[in-house]
């Protein structure tokens, strides 16, 4: 699965650790979503749509 | 955070460092108190399941790790390490076994052995995890 993490992240200026803070979550794991290593569950994706305040597929993309 | 300032990962190793000087402990206490070929008695068998309780706290504090590790992703790289582990146990034992059976001139493997192999399968399940998926996690 794509995902625009990494674009949303920066047009915010926040750091992965930023990110992971604010989400209660490892650095690390924002690392692997970001770089499509690991998709993330519904309930966290949707926690991180509620975030950056748009809808999951704003987010996240099929391949 | 990183992974290892985890909450979790931290009441892990805190548990897990105390059962390890007990399982030690005990073992040396056993080997030292214990004659070989001593009759099972009720000081033998006793001193004998110190270490067994020691190894049920290790089940228990990698129980207690992945009830409370709350990091979807440090979880899933935790499973997978005790996936590849238990795979890794039961193959070898599986074989060894089933060659024990038929071959009688095979060597019995002691029981023993059976949690200490599932440990190394953790080390290479991390391995797996790092090479594999290029992420190792920090749970040790």
């Amino acid at each position: 699965m794509k995902n625009r993490l990494k674009v949303l992240r920066a047009e915010r200026d926040w750091t992965q650790g930023d990110l992971a803070d604010a989400l209660g979550i490892s650095r690390q794991s924002v690392n692997a979503i970001e770089t499509g290593k690991y998709d993330p569950s519904l309930p966290l994706a949707f926690r991180i749509a509620d975030l950056f305040g748009v809808p999951i597929e704003a987010i996240f993309m099929r391949d | 955070m990183r992974a290892k300032d985890h909450p979790a990962m931290r009441r892990y190793v805190r548990r897990f460092v105390p059962i390890t000087f007990a399982y030690v402990a005990s073992i040396a206490l056993a080997t030292f108190l214990v004659a070989d070929n001593a009759p099972a008695g009720v000081l033998t068998i006793g001193l004998a399941l110190l270490p067994g309780l020691a190894v049920l706290g290790w089940l228990w504090a990698m129980a207690r790790l992945l009830v409370e590790l709350d990091d979807e992703y440090l979880r899933m790289l935790e499973v997978r390490k005790m996936l590849v582990a238990t795979g890794l146990t039961l193959a070898i034992t599986s074989v060894w076994g089933i060659l024990e059976l038929f071959s009688p001139g095979i060597p019995r493997m002691p029981v023993f052995f059976v949690f200490p192999m599932w440990c190394v399968g953790l080390a290479i399940g991390q391995l797996v995890n790092r090479f594999g998926f290029g992420d190792a996690g920090d749970c040790g």
